[in-house]
């Protein structure tokens, strides 16, 4: 990992010896200047001082404390850690502010940090700094104040800092976590049917054995020929000695072979979704990726996709549509840009409320203004809203032209502002608002200016002011699928801000519960604001996402949308993208029993009513939460349209009933085809997935960011959209898309072909392995049940390496059905999400086909080569032929699409076989010698092979006739489909069709968790 | 049938036109109908046109190659005679193990047999035997192919157990079971004072006797034991020439089966009755076996094996039966194939 990578040193310092006075704090460090050296990375310790270059890579987890911009700013790339490719700034922590280049190498002091964790968000640490130099006060230090291993230096001419994290502790050694190998479904299966065949193959050794023994006492020792060993001069061990000969023969039952031909066709299926084209966004120039290899069958099982909201279903792309200030409303219906004329009136009028407005969006924030060549100004952001109001202030003016860690300056109108910038309050997803408190240049006045979600800014507003408007206005924005933010500003008296000033330097200082601490601390300074208007972000639905969610619930799959926003937004987003269905006749089908399922801060506001569609549970109590959740539970079971109803949860009523009852919430989430789950925390998100997977449910996660990715590594499927929040989420995931409208081609084409594809190699392994097993169990009841091998090992080996296993991979190949034809109708899907092509009943049906082609094959083996022909090498090659001709004849049946790859290798396979054993045949050491051409030469041999075959293959290719015609399978029929309509039309009642099978949907689940259906037996459910 | 080729969608290749330049920098995947899993294919589905098609070809092919196994078995002639029980002297047909094992007992025994057929020129002279498991894994195993092929690995007798060395450790050539219990009864033929003579050249496979059978090797300390199996070898005649030997160590795969003895170049009329005098020497009777001669002419599929021009006649017919099965089911009871009201989804009404 860590290369040869040369760095240049600082002064090198050395392990201070001081005693560590707490166990928590490991790392004390003292540097010391001594010389500069260049040395490898791997050789740098902590306490070091790293000095380091422009584009250089950070070797180690770094506390910066100098670089070479005046006001101690350096920036830095962060994407190999999280995936963010905007920059990122970092600051000298104060107390190093005013070294000097020549004092950066003398210093000495000591940093107190935390022992090494993977969280690349947090650093909780202080630094003091020894005499000499400064005083000898405590440095709170954050992850501001750090430079991260694996990142890159921008910007920047040079930056020095003392390591404090080196090697594999790192944050980003940290994080680097060993991916739990993932298990597919089908895997699963074929793990329980090798149980099974081993049972059998035991039962098999036993019996045989047994009366193997039983032979050999009343028939073999009057066999003087063989000369057994007269009783009392036989080892100990004789009776074991058959039993462990036919273990030694049915040791072929189990295919070995299947492991390495499974992973091979993986690695295809793996390789033929990162190589297609229809997956290739353009916009990102990203193509779609699959990072596990392993689990492509899967995606055609999925039966509950959890997705994020923003950045997955959404562009992530915002933009500031509306605004409602004061009592005015901003922005009409169809207004696609923020220039309403009544706005610009009231900016270029002076309005002081529009003007604060304006203020707080540009300067409330941690935009960083970037100044190109030609004077304009591009800002980077690391929230996308915060991006959309900087840029949206600017159109109107307001224009934040540069900002360092002290000051900012705005433009407007042409004159400049200069503001000082005294203290950032964070944004956290707990406090849901941030606020910065600036000092006004020219009065010096201190203003407190904060922006957030509705309900975590309106209940403090001053007591006077009127909300009810604001609450509105948001409440409209959210229901038109706008994300909301409020905007408030009060001012602070000199005093004030002093005293609060230093209870926040105190908490920012503290080492435990820091985060808690000052949250605290903006909490009694974010009070009596006065709210100056809402904000209304729009966030575009991706291209194609209602088209993909509508497909992929047509084909059976369960859909929950998971997000931390509020939730009238998320319902709203969910009537967007064909999430939740909402019709006339849906209204009044759905029961008012909703409960306002957001969790207010304050009980001032309304309740959220009740959406079309929609089954909210919530409440603001425990017990309310909990009785809504039996209501729901009960409408869900006792309504018959309820399959379309979505259940709407917020992430404070799903914490209670996760303690409370998770068994109703469990029933809840099987039967209802949607969910929508706001408010959540990344580790609820992964609890909701835990849940489905534990119902014994396949789950496919699919997210952008990096809150999604505990969820995407606890789901069986985890996607990943290489998206505009970073690639975090990519890189946690078995799969990366570019948009979210891939998934269905990921699921329906990839994912369902890979699992026909593994179901019929799994099921074909086994079939030839028992195929010549049982050839083997039967001659050895013509052997004297002695354990005498038929086949001699060169043919064992080649047919199971070779003859056997090439024709089966030409199945990757291999489409059931057209990708048109699986667009068109979705609900095939079905077939493989229930499993019906590989499960013990298909497995059966193998099962039968090679006992019977084994009976078929050693009767006319045996009978068309007795009596004088019937020669040990002859009549065990005429066997093998018998195998080898069915085998590729079975292939070839069940093929169902020929490509020329896959003729050239079934056939050629079976050339290939010729060949080799006319080779073999020609040398004379071998017992093959001659073999070959004497059956090649001889009528007898030839017709005993198409005996074979039409004896073999007659009663299938009848068998599946009738089947295809009169009991169609959804698949048969879709093929037939296919060939009568070369194209396929849309028919008329297509859509009543898939209208009915929604209804079907929930239903055949729960006949699958109970018995297994056979592949062709539509019937038979149908019957029930 | 059917077969059409796929239609190549590509949906993608109409952005890729647009973007041709951009395509050089892009990291999108370059296009194959390979990769893209397009390949022109072909779908052949059941339909009923194909299957009764194939399944009356089939038939049709079948039973002509049916009658003509049949009628080439038929024209086979085999005069069987089981001689083990019959050449038990009368008074020793309580005790047939003790009469087998007395060296002092004469074994010559006189059979005569009717030809039931005129039989062409070659007649080939089996012996068959039956229970007898030359496919045991004790015996089949129990030879050394290269001390067989060369004289200077006389010492190989790996594997040969039990039947490696003589009791003072010589080394047994040919080693092992299968040597050992060399089949060593013997016929002569004579038709009323006419001798017809057996010809025992070239009863082994030419392959054998070059390549696998020394002729520089000559049997040593062969029988020599205290346990005498079958027959015994002439010293002095290499294993490549000693035919007997290499047939019977063509390991027969079933415990009933026939080797040749040698071939009569005669003709045979019918009612022609010939006179076999043969030496009883080689023991079945501890183990119940059979022993049979066999007297056959060959055709091009071999003797008389009517199990392949059965099979075929079967098989063809079945064929053909189905073929109209089909045809008939068709059209008493029409299926339109494709027809989207058999999708199970369209199928079941709402509510269940």
């Amino acid at each position: 990992m860590r290369g040869d990578r040369d760095s240049n040193l600082g002064p090198s310092g050395h392990r201070q010896t001081t005693a560590c006075t707490r166990p928590a704090l490991r790392h004390q460090s003292a540097p010391k200047i001594h010389f500069c050296l260049k040395i490898k990375a791997q050789e740098i310790h902590v306490g070091d001082v790293v000095w380091l270059h422009e584009n250089d890579e950070i070797p180690c987890d770094l506390v910066l404390i100098g670089t070479s911009d005046p006001q101690g700013i350096c920036y830095v790339e962060t994407a190999a850690l999280d995936g963010e490719t905007d920059l990122k700034t970092r600051i000298i922590p104060p107390i190093s502010a005013n070294l000097s280049v020549e004092q950066l190498g003398k210093v000495k002091g000591v940093v107190e940090c935390p022992n090494p964790d993977n969280d690349i968000r947090r650093f909780d640490a202080n630094m003091r700094l020894f005499l000499p130099i400064i005083d000898n006060e405590k440095c709170p230090l954050t992850i501001n104040n750090t430079l991260l291993q694996s990142c890159y230096l921008r910007y920047t001419e040079w930056a020095c800092g003392v390591a404090v994290y080196t090697g594999n502790e790192t944050k980003s050694g940290m994080s680097r976590g060993a991916a739990e190998p993932k298990l597919t479904a089908a895997d699963a299966i074929i793990d329980k049917l090798t149980i099974a065949i081993f049972m059998f193959q035991i039962v098999v050794v036993l019996v045989l054995g047994y009366f193997g023994n039983a032979w050999k006492y009343t028939e073999g020792l009057k066999q003087w020929y063989l000369m057994y060993p007269v009783e009392g001069e036989a080892p100990w061990y004789d009776f074991s000695i058959i039993p462990l000969r036919f273990e030694l023969l049915c040791s072929i039952m189990i295919p070995i072979s299947i492991k390495v031909t499974l992973d091979l066709a993986k690695g295809v299926y793996a390789k033929f979704i990162d190589w297609d084209e229809q997956m290739f966004d353009w916009e990102t120039n990203t193509p779609a990726h699959s990072a596990n290899t392993a689990i492509s069958e899967d995606l055609g099982q999925v039966e509950y996709i959890l997705s994020d909201k923003t950045g997955t279903l959404t562009e992530n792309k915002m933009i500031l549509k509306r605004c409602c200030i004061s009592d005015t409303s901003y922005g009409n219906d169809n207004g696609d840009q923020l220039n309403d004329v009544r706005l610009v009136n009231a900016i270029s009028s002076n309005d002081p409320d529009v003007i604060k407005f304006l203020l707080v969006m540009a300067l409330c924030n941690t935009v960083v203004p970037i100044k190109s060549n030609d004077d304009t100004v591009s800002y980077k952001a690391q929230s996308q809203d915060e991006e959309a109001l900087v840029n949206a202030a600017a159109n109107l003016n307001m224009m934040l032209i540069s900002k360092d860690s002290s000051t900012a300056e705005i433009c407007f109108n042409g004159s400049k502002f200069r503001y000082e910038l005294l203290d950032i309050l964070e944004f956290t997803s707990d406090r849901k608002r941030m606020s910065v408190v600036v000092k006004e240049g020219q009065t010096g006045k201190i203003l407190l200016l904060s922006k957030g979600a509705d309900e975590a800014l309106l209940p403090r507003a001053c007591p006077g002011q009127q909300i009810q408007r604001y609450l509105e206005a948001a409440e409209m924005y959210s229901q038109l699928g706008l994300r909301t933010l409020c905007l408030g500003w009060r001012d602070l008296k000199e005093s004030e801000y002093k005293e609060w000033s230093k209870n926040f330097q105190e908490a920012s200082c503290s080492l435990d519960n820091r985060e808690f601490k000052i949250a605290e601390v903006c909490h009694s300074l974010e009070r009596d604001l006065h709210i100056l208007g809402v904000t209304a972000i729009e966030d575009r639905l991706q291209d194609g996402v209602p088209e993909t969610i509508k497909l992929l619930r047509n084909a059976g799959i369960n859909v929950w949308m998971l997000t931390g926003d509020k939730q009238n937004t998320a319902i709203q987003i969910g009537l967007l993208c064909n999430l939740i269905t909402s019709g006339p006749g849906f209204e009044s089908r759905s029961p008012r029993i909703a409960q306002a399922g957001v969790r207010l801060a304050t009980d001032t506001l309304p309740q959220t009513p009740h959406r079309a569609g929609a089954l909210c549970t919530g409440g603001k109590t425990e017990e309310d939460i909990l009785r809504s959740l039996e209501r729901a539970l009960l409408i869900m079971k006792n309504t018959s349209e309820t399959k379309d109803l979505a259940f709407v949860l917020d992430g404070w009523a799903l914490e209670i009933i996760l303690k409370h009852s998770k068994e109703s919430f469990t029933r809840l989430a099987m039967l209802s085809k949607t969910g929508i789950c706001c408010r959540m925390t990344p580790l609820q998100k992964a609890q909701l997935v835990a849940i489905l997977k534990s119902a014994g449910y396949l789950t496919l996660a699919i997210g952008d960011g990096g809150n999604d990715v505990r969820m995407i590594q606890e789901a069986n499927i985890g996607v990943g959209i290489s998206g505009r929040e970073g690639l975090q989420a990519a890189r946690a995931a078995d799969y990366s898309i570019g948009k979210f409208k891939f998934l269905k081609r990921l699921i329906l084409i990839h994912g369902r072909y890979s699992y026909n594809r593994t179901a019929f190699i799994s099921q074909y392994s086994f079939y030839k392995s028992l195929l010549i097993c049982f050839i083997q169990i039967m001659f050895a009841f013509l052997s004297g049940l002695s354990g005498t091998s038929l086949f001699n090992s060169i043919s064992l080996m080649a047919y199971n390496v070779f003859y056997t296993s090439l024709p089966v991979m030409t199945i990757i190949f291999d489409k059931d059905i057209s990708e048109t034809t699986v667009m068109q109708y979705p609900q095939i899907l079905l077939h493989s999400q229930a499993g019906r092509l590989l499960n013990p009943a298909t497995f059966c049906g193998w099962f039968g086909r090679s006992l019977y082609h084994a009976l078929v094959v050693f009767f006319i083996t045996i009978s068309a080569y007795s009596d004088e022909k019937s020669e040990m090498q002859e009549l065990s090659m005429v066997a093998l032929s018998g195998c080898i001709w069915l085998q590729a004849f079975v292939v070839t049946m069940d093929t169902n699409s020929f490509t020329y790859p896959q003729i050239l290798l079934i056939w050629g396979n079976f050339v290939a076989f010729y060949m080799i054993n006319l080779i073999l045949s020609a040398i004379p050491s071998l017992q093959l010698y001659t073999i070959m051409f004497r059956l090649c030469s001889q009528p007898s041999y030839w017709i005993s092979m198409a005996l074979t075959v039409a004896v073999g293959m007659g009663p299938v290719v009848a068998f599946r006739y009738f089947k295809n015609l009169y009991q169609p399978s959804a698949i048969n029929i879709l093929k037939q489909i296919e060939q009568s309509n070369g194209s396929i039309q849309t028919s008329g009642n297509l859509e009543s069709a898939r209208a009915k099978l929604t209804n079907l949907l929930t239903g055949s689940r729960k006949i699958r968790d109970s018995n297994y259906h056979p592949l062709l037996s539509d019937s038979a459910e149908s019957a029930r | 049938m059917n077969s059409h080729a796929a239609g190549t969608s590509n949906g993608g290749s109409g952005d890729a036109a647009a973007g041709g330049a951009a395509r050089r920098n892009t990291r999108m995947p370059k296009y194959s109908k390979f990769t893209q899993q397009e390949l022109p294919a072909c779908k052949p589905i059941l339909t009923p046109k194909w299957v009764v098609s194939v399944f009356f070809i089939v038939g049709v092919i079948f039973v002509p190659i049916g009658v003509v196994s049949l009628l080439a078995a038929r024209d086979v002639v085999e005069i069987i005679d089981r001689y083990d029980e019959a050449c038990v002297p009368s008074n020793m047909t309580e005790n047939k193990l003790a009469y087998i094992q007395n060296e002092t007992i004469s074994k010559e025994c006189i059979r005569n047999l009717t030809v039931t057929k005129d039989m062409k020129q070659p007649i080939f002279v089996y012996y068959e035997l039956d229970n007898f498991y030359q496919n045991h894994r004790r015996y089949v195993k129990s030879r050394n192919d290269a001390q067989l092929r060369d004289a200077s690995k006389a010492n190989q007798t790996s594997a040969c157990e039990p039947e490696k060395t003589t009791a003072n450790g010589q080394p047994i050539v040919p080693c092992g079971l299968i040597a050992w219990s060399l089949f060593n009864d013997t016929y002569n033929f004579t038709r009323g004072n006419e001798n017809l003579t057996v010809d025992k050249k070239d009863i082994s496979w030419k392959s054998d006797r070059e390549h696998k059978f020394g002729k520089d090797v000559y049997p040593s300390n062969f029988q020599n034991g205290a346990l005498k199996g079958g027959a015994t070898l002439n010293p002095k005649i290499p294993l490549s020439e000693q035919e007997d030997l290499i047939v019977w160590m063509r390991t027969a795969a079933l415990p009933t089966f026939r080797k040749l003895y040698g071939r009569i170049y005669f003709d045979l009329k019918e009612n022609d009755t010939i006179t076999v005098s043969l030496n009883n020497n080689y023991n079945t009777y501890s183990f119940g076996g059979k022993k049979r001669l066999v007297l056959s002419t060959a055709t091009w599929l071999g003797g008389k094996n009517d199990f392949l021009g059965f099979a075929y006649l079967i098989v063809g017919g079945l064929c053909i039966f189905l073929a109209f099965a089909f045809t008939l089911l068709y059209f008493i009871k029409p299926r339109k194939l494709g027809d989207h009201n058999y999708l199970s989804w369209n199928r079941h009404p709402a509510g269940r």
